[in-house]
């Protein structure tokens, strides 16, 4: 009874410290930004993880979708969810930024996580985070660079990548793609690497980026890194002409790509850990751990690859050239620092072996 | 006991907001005979047929076909019953065969969903020799004369074995040889056992070819009669409740200067490629009413088109008064003292969705008496001139000034537009078939209004297709024939058969007008 | 009772009432289907809308919410509406309405202009676009239909294009208003502090009173008359010697205005940004068909309906989504819109069934 009542004492002390909701009436909210919860990327990937994670902790849980792709339902949807009980709040991706900086100062009991926002996003919140809010943003530079060195040592030598827009998450995965594949070569000897690299200068693929990534096949090329929300269609639809590949990007694009353009067709995907963002962070709430006030950078926290919160897909393409085997000691060697990966955006990345053509913005 | 009655309406009484459109009427259609149903406009007769039809549901009443109580709630009802009718305004497909026409909606169709037309044409061969109803089965409906398209609707209803057949006012669009014809059509049937229910408010006809006939006023009946022993004027004055003048009474004309001149006008056709009007030329002069005579479709209405400004000149001018009016506007010819009583009130000359009041200021809305400076109707002034019209021209409607013109009968929409045309103080009138439609008291009404603005020192031009109105009106008549000026004629010495020869273009003479 | 559903008013309004009525008991239907657990539940929280927040100062938030959305679809209706009377069927009020969203955001974003001349310019842009329509129409005889449409696809695009130069450098949306050119937004005139809202502004009294004056150019005014003459019966208007082509131009000019004049006051609030990638023409336009339906085609009736469809729509993103997936919102929705149209037939049925009823009565007696 007496460490039962000192439990309690704790837990209230934890409480009173942190003034967040403990486990026992912890009800957790998602808010879908303008894609649905069936986008196959950041929506899809976050309510599952939540979902999954508040059945197995008998938590309430609840997805709400705004009325329109504006701001103002966004904060709508936000205080709909905290008008009917829900105290912790999942918003994944940067449309959220000013939803965030109208609710979380003036909703401080209610927990705020919010996905890929940056500090740029948050405006002014970014100078002092409020203690409700964390935010998380990724080292795209990273998984960039696993799959540059996939690619490579997987035996493409003709690689590409085409970008969304040049936004900084973008180009950090841009650079560590060039980065990657320049260290394989190095250390496969190879001189003959190209990577051709270019902007659509928009987050869908059309008619005219289809015509790029054709004369791109048609000369060669053999993989295509397209990142950047729906661009990989555009990828996609030239690679399946020619029988060609494409990497995919944010989350495990290869259901999705196969699915569209043909069996086998994705070769690996750059991953952000937005579940596994999702799950620690709600753990820690459960747990009265909960750490909010900053913008958090993810990237390696251990050697094994599926806990980090950047990685490549389970379904990237091993073969013998590249094994899991090989995946992992090249995550224990960048985790141990034994190698370095450059987020840098204000230059293009030194390279030894590869050569690299950027050419620009298509439009 | 087998009825003699192939069909009979007892007691139907229809009403509408206002107004008792049938009151208490009763129609015994005998079978084999053929029954006249005259009435003025407004007098019931559409409504009663629109009962037989089921189109509308009668408050009281029975109708009894063949003896028996029968409910006729639509008109598949009525086709099931055997009743047909050939509209006044015919309902054929124009770029369809008068085979294709005929069968529509009945046709024979084989087990695998393909026509047999074969069957169709050999049944309407039988039936077109049977009647007497000359028609080419695979001519299309727009190549064919209105005679012709009106065989067609008859042939639809015998096509479908229909005993009761209406024809609503059926020769209103047919030439003279054309109605001869039409009558021995319509014994024909009736010899053969059809009965047949014929609309009418020309009384020759119906004494040319009834056997008896009822006749409504206002909603009203007021009895049936054989024709044998009746007269015609008996029976109009049972029609309009009077004894009514069928000569036009007036003096003779003092025309004076010219106040309408058309020199050689050329309209194109938008029908075909010839010119619809060929280098027509003719004057109106102050104090004469001059009529422009022809059948149907001789380039009378692209005449006034071209006249009124709805259709552009190829060439020829147009001189109003002094004033080249050629290539003004159709406001501009209006404001500058021409009226237009148009051929079809409810395409031109009515806006039948407004009200009354509206429709009486057509012309005149932009005048600073009914529009204010900056734009807004003058409500008040609009309907004390209304009421003013109304009034002085006697048209009668439901609810005066704001009835809608589409609720009022055919008569008094004309006496609305004549009152609208007249109240302009026009240099030159143009009526373009102004009885067309109506009864004799409006008839009556509008050729003593037509001759008041001649005597006034106006220029009337008149388009008549009727001959009666042709040999009575007028002082002078020009016949039109394919677009070219015929000839022309002093009323008071010609006949209606020489009138016959030149509109049926057997004759003709150079005119110089 | 009978006397009174005869007028044509009162006609309108009950078959408006029925659509809406049916249009939510096929919507129960539907998620009664799907998942009869939470099918009651969802579906008064749609009919509720705003009214379902417990809090209070959130309720008059959402209203104020739905207030804005609502003004740009009643001005959509009523240039449809306006168009019908003539008619015409405006369909390129959707294009139109792009226009005036490329015009007004160009201008406060681009040129740093101020509010007032934005919506001017959003009004003349958009009843310039609606006049190309009414050009075609008058001089090459090319339907409004099939013009609109290809205007609207053509408006979309050259919007897109305009607007990316006023564009976030790292997202498709246009620069944010109240950040760039806090002039542009229209005047609160107090009723951001009523609604707790910064997006309720002086569009909502002006549209109200741009409805009203609608319909009193509609009804009172020389204008007027004359449009709707030649809407009702083109011949008679012409053989009045009404300019015929002249009216046509005017009636699609003030039509797109009207469309031009709702974007200016939905974009002008700050509510929307325009998405420069968007691919398909803002629904706005074609909802306003439905709002001019349900609203009996007449300018007040308008005011309500638009409200109405935008209630449902915002109440959609209500329905509780552990029983059901977020686009049964737009479903349900849309079915109600959907039945919206049937406002005509409901009033033809209710007009036999009048007349049948009477007939028995006459039958007895």
């Amino acid at each position: 009874m007496k460490k039962f009542v000192s439990l309690l004492l704790a837990a209230v002390m934890l409480l009173s410290v942190c003034a967040f909701a403990s486990a026992d009436d912890l009800r957790v909210a998602m808010i879908t930004d303008y894609g649905d919860i069936t986008d196959q990327s950041f929506n899809q990937t976050t309510y599952e993880a939540a979902k999954a994670w508040s059945e197995a902790n008998g938590v309430d849980f609840l997805y709400y979708k705004p009325a329109s792709d504006s701001d103002q339902d966004r904060i709508s949807s936000i205080e709909k969810a905290i008008d009917e009980g829900y105290n912790a709040i999942i918003m994944p991706g940067y449309a959220f930024g000013p939803a965030i900086q109208a609710v979380a100062p003036e909703y401080d009991d209610i927990t705020f996580i919010a996905l890929d926002v940056s500090e740029g996003d948050i405006g002014d919140l970014a100078a002092a985070v409020p203690a409700n809010l964390y935010c998380a943003v990724y080292q795209e530079e990273l998984c960039g660079y696993m799959a540059g060195y996939a690619a490579v040592k997987l035996g493409y030598k003709k690689l590409g990548f085409l970008g969304g827009m040049a936004v900084p998450a973008v180009v950090r995965y841009g650079y560590g793609f060039v980065q990657g594949a320049d260290a394989a070569a190095a250390d496969l000897g190879l001189t003959d690497v190209e990577i051709k690299y270019v902007y659509g200068n928009q987050f869908y693929g059309d008619a005219d980026i289809t015509a790029y990534m054709d004369t791109w096949y048609a000369n060669g090329t053999e993989v295509v890194f397209a990142c950047g929300g729906g661009i990989f269609t555009s990828a996609g639809e030239a690679a399946s002409k020619v029988g060609q590949k494409v990497i995919g990007v944010d989350v495990d694009q290869a259901a999705t790509i196969d699915g569209l353009y043909g069996e086998g067709i994705t070769v690996t995907s750059a991953m952000k850990g937005l579940a596994a963002t999702v799950n620690t962070q709600l753990e820690a709430l459960k747990n009265g751990t909960f750490a909010g006030g900053k913008v958090e950078n993810l990237g390696l926290i251990g050697e094994d690859p599926d806990a980090n919160f950047v990685q490549i897909a389970p379904s990237t393409q091993f073969a013998d050239s590249f094994t899991t085997d090989d995946y992992k000691a090249l995550v224990a060697k960048m985790f141990k620092g034994e190698i370095t990966v450059s987020n840098d955006i204000t230059a293009e990345p030194a390279v030894t072996a590869v050569t690299v053509d950027y050419q620009g913005n298509i439009k | 006991m087998e009825s003699p009655y192939a069909i009979e309406m007892l007691n139907i009484t229809k009403r509408f907001p206002g107004i008792i459109a049938n009151d208490n009427i009763t129609l015994q259609l005998r079978k084999g005979e053929i029954h006249a149903l005259l009435g003025e406009n407004g007098a019931g007769k559409s409504t009663l047929m629109s009962v037989l039809f089921g189109l509308y549901q009668a408050e009281e009443g029975t109708i009894k076909k063949d003896g028996k109580v029968v409910k006729i709630n639509d008109p598949n009802d009525a086709n099931a019953l055997g009743i047909g009718m050939v509209h006044q305004h015919f309902k054929l497909v124009e770029c369809f065969t008068v085979l294709d026409n005929i069968i529509m909606g009945v046709e024979p169709v084989g087990p695998l969903g393909f026509l047999r037309k074969k069957e169709a044409r050999e049944k309407v061969l039988a039936l077109s020799k049977k009647y007497g109803l000359d028609v080419d089965p695979d001519a299309k409906i727009e190549d064919i004369t209105v005679g012709m398209q009106q065989r067609t609707e008859i042939l639809k209803m015998l096509y479908r074995d229909n005993e009761i057949l209406i024809f609503d006012e059926p020769t209103a669009v047919l030439t003279p040889q054309e109605i001869d014809e039409l009558m021995q059509i319509m014994r024909n049937l009736a010899a053969e056992g059809k009965s047949i229910l014929f609309i009418s408010h020309k009384l020759a006809e119906i004494m040319a070819v009834a056997d008896r006939c009822t006749v409504l006023r206002k909603g009203k009946y007021i009895g049936t009669v054989n024709t044998k022993d009746t007269t015609m004027e008996e029976l109009s004055a049972m029609m309009v409740g009077r004894n009514v003048n069928f000569h036009v009474d007036k003096k003779p004309a003092t025309p004076g200067e010219t106040v309408l001149e058309v020199s050689h006008m050329t309209i194109a056709s938008k029908r075909h490629n010839n010119n619809a009007v060929k280098d027509v030329s003719f004057k109106v002069r102050r104090g004469e009413i001059v009529c422009i005579a022809g059948i149907d479709g001789n380039g009378q209405s692209e005449l006034v088109y071209g006249l009124t400004g709805l259709e552009p000149l190829t060439s020829g001018k147009i001189i109003l008064d002094g004033k080249d009016i050629t290539k003004a506007s159709i406001r501009k010819r209006s404001t500058s003292g021409m009226s237009h009583i148009p051929e079809d009130r409810h395409k031109h000359g009515l806006v039948l969705d407004y009200s009354l009041e509206y429709n009486i200021i057509l012309q005149t809305y932009f005048d600073s008496k009914f529009t204010s400076g900056i734009g807004f109707l003058r409500r008040k002034n609009i309907r004390e001139h209304s009421d003013e019209l109304i009034e002085k021209f006697d048209v009668r409607s439901g609810q005066g000034s704001i009835t809608t013109a589409r609720a009022m009968s055919g008569g008094n929409q004309q006496k609305a537009i004549i009152a609208r045309e007249l109240d302009k103080q026009p240099e030159v009138l143009v009526a373009v078939q102004p009885t067309r439609g109506l009864d004799v008291g409006a008839i009556e009404y509008i050729h003593k209004q037509l001759v008041a603005q001649r005597d006034a020192g106006k220029a009337v031009l008149l388009i008549s297709l009727e001959l009666d109105e042709v040999m009575d009106v007028p002082d002078r008549i020009l016949v039109m024939y394919e677009g070219e000026i015929v000839g022309e004629l002093d009323p008071k010495k010609t006949t209606q058969e020489e009138l016959g020869l030149y509109m049926a273009g057997a004759k003709r003479d150079e005119v110089n007008v | 009772m009978k006397k009174l559903l005869k007028r044509p008013g009162v006609q309108a309004f009950v078959a408006s009432i029925i659509c809406i009525l049916l249009g939510l008991l096929i919507g129960y239907i539907v998620l009664l289907i799907i998942n009869p657990q939470g099918a009651t539940e969802s579906i008064f929280k749609v009919i509720q809308n705003f009214f379902s927040s417990k809090r209070a100062n959130l309720r008059l938030k959402n209203f104020g919410n739905t207030l804005t959305k609502t003004i740009p679809l009643i001005m959509c209706s009523l240039s449809i509406l306006f168009a019908y009377k003539v008619g015409l069927f405006n369909i390129g009020a959707a294009g139109q309405y792009v226009a005036g969203a490329c015009a007004c955001l160009y201008a406060a974003l681009g040129w740093g202009w101020s509010w007032l001349p934005c919506m001017l310019l959003a009004v003349v842009v958009a009843a310039i676009y609606g006049g190309i329509v009414g050009l075609l129409k008058a001089y090459c005889n090319v339907n409004e239909v099939i013009s609109g449409i290809m205007l609207n696809w053509i408006g979309l695009y050259t919007a897109n294009t305009i607007l990316s130069n006023v564009k976030e450098t790292a997202s498709p949306y246009t620069l944010y208003l109240d950040k760039e050119n806090p002039a542009a937004l229209l005047p609160n005139i107090g009723l951001d502090k009523l609604f707790n809202n910064a997006t309720v502004t002086i569009a909502v009294p002006l549209a109200l009173i741009i409805a009203v004056a609608v319909e009193i150019l509609l009804n009172k005014t020389r204008l007027g008359y004359e449009l709707r003459a030649t809407g009702l019966n083109k011949n008679a208007a012409r053989y009045a010697g009404m300019a015929e082509n002249r009216n046509i131009i005017m009636t699609l000019m003030i039509s797109g205005a009207l469309a031009g004049l709702g974007a200016s006051m939905l974009y002008q609030t700050g509510y929307m940004r325009w998405e420069c990638t968007q691919s398909s023409v803002p629904a706005m336009g074609f909802n306003g068909i439905a709002a001019a339906f349900l609203g009996g085609l007449n300018p007040i009736g308008s005011i309500f309906s638009s409200f109405f469809i935008q209630h449902i729509t915002d109440g959609g993103s209500n329905v509780n989504t552990n029983f059901y997936s977020s686009q049964i919102s737009d479903v349900i929705s849309s079915v109600i819109i959907y039945l919206c149209g049937f406002v005509l037939f409901i009033k033809l049925t209710m007009n036999r069934m009048i007349s049948r009823s009477e007939e028995k009565k006459g039958e007895k007696n």
